[in-house]
């Protein structure tokens, strides 16, 4: 099982939230709205390719529409590898995280 | 709305590339909009874009599998063409990697020895070799380098009941300590006067099977009884490469080496922390205090250290240099029309493909892709022709392997060619730049006309190298027919080693044998060899001339008369020959005039000219040096001598009886094999004849590429053509008509090739003159006879491809496309 970085549990995440409409701009606004982080298009992509590499994802090409001037989107969807990926995650993180009570209150 | 700026949206296709970068450049539009068009922002992200190029995930060539595969998939449809090309290829490349090998082992090889950097050679200006008093004062008194020497000799090794003829070094016990060649069962000498031998990997595997009991076995050498105590290391085949020795000897195991032996190799390593600089320092010390000796012969003659890369026989080297120069260029001139060759067949490729290039062009391939396209292809071809190369390369290096015994220098019958890493390194290197060579030869516009320009310089090229080889081989045999000055039949040579006395009882036992008329002795064989020297007077310039120690009665029995004066009487004196007495004192009688005879000033000798005999001609050179002949005594020295007998019958008869006989004469006198004169004249002339061999493979080489590229460009015209012959025919035109069509375009094109080639010719051909022992390069017969031999080929060549062209069936023809 792949052991999965932070930032590509943040893209795997939004593209699972995002469904059907899984394309470059939502994903990075995803990001930058839920969890705040800036991020730009390049270590974005790279990690969208490094995901596909892994095939924790697939893409496809869709049609251009005019305000990308006529340029075709790419769009992403998580494999049944990439699903059990998070899950995996998920489980780790909850694990490590069960019984922990941080100072402030928060509690898991 | 604002645009987002064209150059970092161009920088953003450039760094994401392929599908996608309209995919980024898009995402990064509508987040432009979005964000109300700051350009500060865009470029920011198009530099990050460079994350996306570098990410291990994307290939840095996109397309380059692509393109790979569209190669393989072409080639696979049209295998003859391709096949044809790494043919073609594959044997240029096989000659020239045997070249390099030898440039190699010539000039660059190190000794396959551990950390070889810090092995050098001591050596003088006039020669190679140390006294072995020498080497024991450089062993005992050297502080930053340890030496070792060895010296090279063959001789016959008895292993049970087998004789072998080997090739050996006699070394010094800290042979295997200071060289360290490695050793792979079990050890070197522990000292210099151990009864053992240790054997070559090769000669271990090849002639006792890889024994691998042999550790203990007993050998028989120089009738000296020698235990195996190891083996070499498979890579280490002896201290002066590229000769190979077979095994390796102590000095203290042959008494006929060491302190009464000849001069042997003294080779160093450096001690651990010591520099160059100051071994050098070392040995120019030592040297001096050994130079000023008295007894010394060396006063002029410092001793230097070199390092050993490549042959270190001098006069190996000399004696390869020009024909190595000559190969390499004609090497070039091969590997040149190969590669035509090859651009040839793309060129025609490329027409076929013209429409699938237009169309890619339309849909938006630029020129580099397409030249990337085309290359992927050629280094398909190049790859498998560096494959087949090395096949080749193996095949030429077995074939000079195989004509090495024809060489009569002892050491070379050790040379080993073949492909090692580093040859084969350059094989691989070289394949992709032909390969790109011929892509960009075959790129552009204009295909018929570019194909028939390659192979009118294909025919001009492989034109000169024809009249190149015609001239050799006329020189040849121009030198083999021609009168040496002395006689040859049945004369057989013996060629001895040892002190005055050993020599003398060596003649007396020859005359004593039946079958033998007469016997004398001679320094060198085949007339006076070079190694002298002479003055006018005691003040006059010294001139190196050629010399030769005879015994007196070697003029009568080799016939070479004397033409004034008389032979020696015992009393001093010294013969000069005709060039000499005419060079020295022209005009005048040289009788009773002196001469100053050695070339180290403070010890010559002075002997009047008693007289005049006739030249003899080193058939090697066509102007005769001037030469001297001495008495043996006087001129003896550390040279090995020949005995000459005059035999009653067949010279070969009385060699083993002579041997034998010899042999028993004295401990001192080391007996080496025996050739009849005129033999050895033969194999002297083997340089030239190697010479012609060599140019004359190379050179039929070229005319077989030259001969294919011929034969694909009529094939080509012949494809191009249908419709055109379809139509002439239907109209009436005879087979004989449209076959001499095709001929005549051939006849053509080897007309202007051979124009040009004796233009070209005629410019080099001046290269051969130092080849072709006085003829000169002109000579009509090898131009005409040339040019008439390429005709005939490009009749042949073409012949094939235009027959095909009377079997268009006209109906067909005209609807082919």
């Amino acid at each position: 099982m792949e052991r999965l970085g932070e930032f590509e549990q943040l893209v795997l995440l939004a593209v699972m939230r995002l469904t059907d409409g899984a394309y470059g701009v939502p994903i990075q606004q995803e990001i930058e709205e839920r969890a705040g982080r800036r991020v730009t298009v390049g270590a974005l992509y790279a990690t969208l390719d490094r995901l596909e590499g892994k095939r924790l994802l697939e893409s496809w090409f869709a049609d251009p529409t005019p305000q990308r001037g006529g340029r075709s989107k790419r769009y992403f969807r998580l494999t049944a590898a990439g699903e059990s990926a998070l899950a995996e995650s998920k489980a780790a993180y909850d694990r490590m995280w069960r019984g922990v009570r941080l100072k402030g209150g928060s509690r898991a | 709305m604002p645009e987002p700026p064209a150059i970092a949206e161009r920088l953003v296709r450039w760094l994401v590339g392929g599908r996608d970068a309209d995919a980024v450049a898009g995402d990064l539009r509508e987040t432009y909009h979005a964000r109300g068009g700051s350009a500060l922002w865009y470029w920011g992200q198009a530099l990050s874009c460079a994350a996306v190029r570098f990410s291990g995930h994307r290939r840095v060539l996109p397309g380059l599998g692509q393109d790979f595969t569209h190669a393989l998939r072409s080639i696979r449809r049209n295998p003859g063409y391709a096949l044809t090309a790494m043919l073609c290829l594959a044997l240029a490349l096989g000659v020239n990697t045997t070249l390099f090998a030898l440039l190699d082992s010539l000039y660059f090889r190190r000794l396959p020895v551990h950390d070889a950097g810090r092995l050098l050679l001591i050596q003088r200006t006039t020669t190679p070799f140390c006294s072995w008093r020498e080497y024991l004062e450089f062993r005992d008194r050297l502080r930053t380098l340890r030496a070792a020497s060895t010296v090279m000799f063959s001789g016959e090794a008895h292993v049970g009941p087998r004789t072998y003829g080997v090739v050996a070094e006699c070394v010094s016990g800290n042979f295997g300590a200071v060289l360290q060649p490695g050793i792979s069962a079990g050890r070197w000498f522990a000292s210099d006067t151990e009864d053992a031998v240790v054997l070559s990997y090769g000669f271990w595997k090849s002639k006792l099977n890889g024994d691998p009991g042999v550790l203990g076995r007993e050998i028989l050498l120089e009738r000296a009884r020698l235990r195996v105590i190891g083996v070499g290391s498979s890579t280490f085949r002896g201290a002066f490469p590229p000769f190979a020795s077979d095994l390796w000897v102590p000095t203290g195991a042959l008494p006929s080496h060491g302190p009464s032996g000849p001069p042997v190799g003294v080779i160093a390593r450096l001690a651990p922390g010591s520099t160059r600089q100051s071994a050098d320092a070392e040995i120019r010390l030592l040297d001096a205090g050994l130079r000023a000796d008295p007894g010394s012969a060396r006063a002029n003659d410092p001793a230097i250290l070199q390092p050993i890369r490549g042959l270190l026989w001098r006069r190996g080297r000399r004696v390869l240099q020009p024909v190595v120069s000559l190969m390499s260029l004609l090497c070039a001139a091969v590997l040149l029309i190969a590669c035509v060759n090859v651009a040839n067949l793309l060129l025609s490729r490329a027409a076929v493909r013209e429409r699938e290039l237009a169309i890619r062009t339309a849909l938006g391939a630029s020129r580099w892709r397409l030249f990337r396209a085309r290359l992927a292809e050629s280094l398909v071809i190049a790859a498998g022709a560096a494959v087949l190369g090395v096949v080749a390369g193996e095949a030429a290096g077995r074939a000079l392997q195989a004509a090495v015994p024809s060489i009569p220098e002892e050491g070379f019958r050790g040379l080993a060619f073949g492909i090692d890493a580093r040859t084969a390194l350059f094989l691989f290197a070289a394949s992709p730049l032909s390969a790109f060579f011929f892509t960009a030869a075959s790129g552009g516009r204009g295909h018929a006309r570019r194909r028939r320009v390659y192979s009118v310089v294909q025919v001009t090229l492989s034109l000169t190298l024809l009249v190149g080889t015609g001239l050799l081989l006329r020189a040849m045999q121009h030198v083999e027919r021609a009168d040496p000055g002395f006689a040859q039949e049945r004369r057989l040579a013996i060629h001895l080693y040892g002190p005055p006395a050993a020599l003398r009882m060596a003649l007396d036992r020859a005359r004593s044998l039946p079958g033998v008329q007469d016997a004398t002795l001679a320094s060198s064989l085949l007339g006076p060899d070079s190694g002298g020297c002479a003055a006018l007077s005691a003040a006059a310039p010294v001139r190196r001339t050629e010399r030769n120690t005879v015994e007196p009665n070697y003029f009568a029995m080799m016939r070479v008369p004397i033409l004034r004066g008389a032979g020696f009487t015992g009393a001093p004196g010294v013969l000069v020959n005709e060039t000499m007495a005419r060079a020295s004192w022209p005009g005048d009688d040289p009788l009773g005039k002196p001469l100053w005879i050695g070339c180290d000033a403070a010890q010559r000798t002075v002997a009047p000219v008693v007289g005049v005999v006739r030249d003899t001609t080193w058939a090697l050179d066509p102007v005769t040096e001037p030469a001297y002949y001495l008495p043996l005594d006087e001129g003896g020295g550390d040279r090995p001598v020949s005995l000459i007998v005059r035999t009653a019958g067949e010279p070969y008869e009385w060699s083993r009886p002579l041997i034998e006989a010899l042999a028993m004469v004295s401990p001192d006198l080391r007996v080496y094999d025996a050739e009849s004169i005129a033999d050895a004249m033969r194999l002297a002339f083997w340089e030239t004849r190697w010479r012609a061999a060599l140019l004359g493979s190379l050179g039929a080489l070229a005319i077989l590429l030259a001969a294919i590229g011929l034969y694909g460009v009529v094939s080509c015209s012949v494809a191009q053509r249908t419709r055109e012959i379809g139509v002439r025919m239907a109209i009436g035109a005879q087979p004989v008509d449209v076959q001499w069509m095709f001929l005549a375009e051939a006849l053509r094109l080897t007309a202007i090739g051979v124009a040009a080639g004796l233009v070209l010719s005629a410019a080099t051909v001046r290269l051969l003159r130092g080849f072709l022992y006085g003829l000169s390069p002109f000579a009509p017969a090898a131009f005409v006879g040339a040019s008439l031999a390429w005709v005939l080929i490009a009749m042949l060549a073409s012949w094939w491809p235009a027959r095909r062209a009377t079997r268009v069936d006209p109906l067909t023809a005209l609807k082919y496309d």
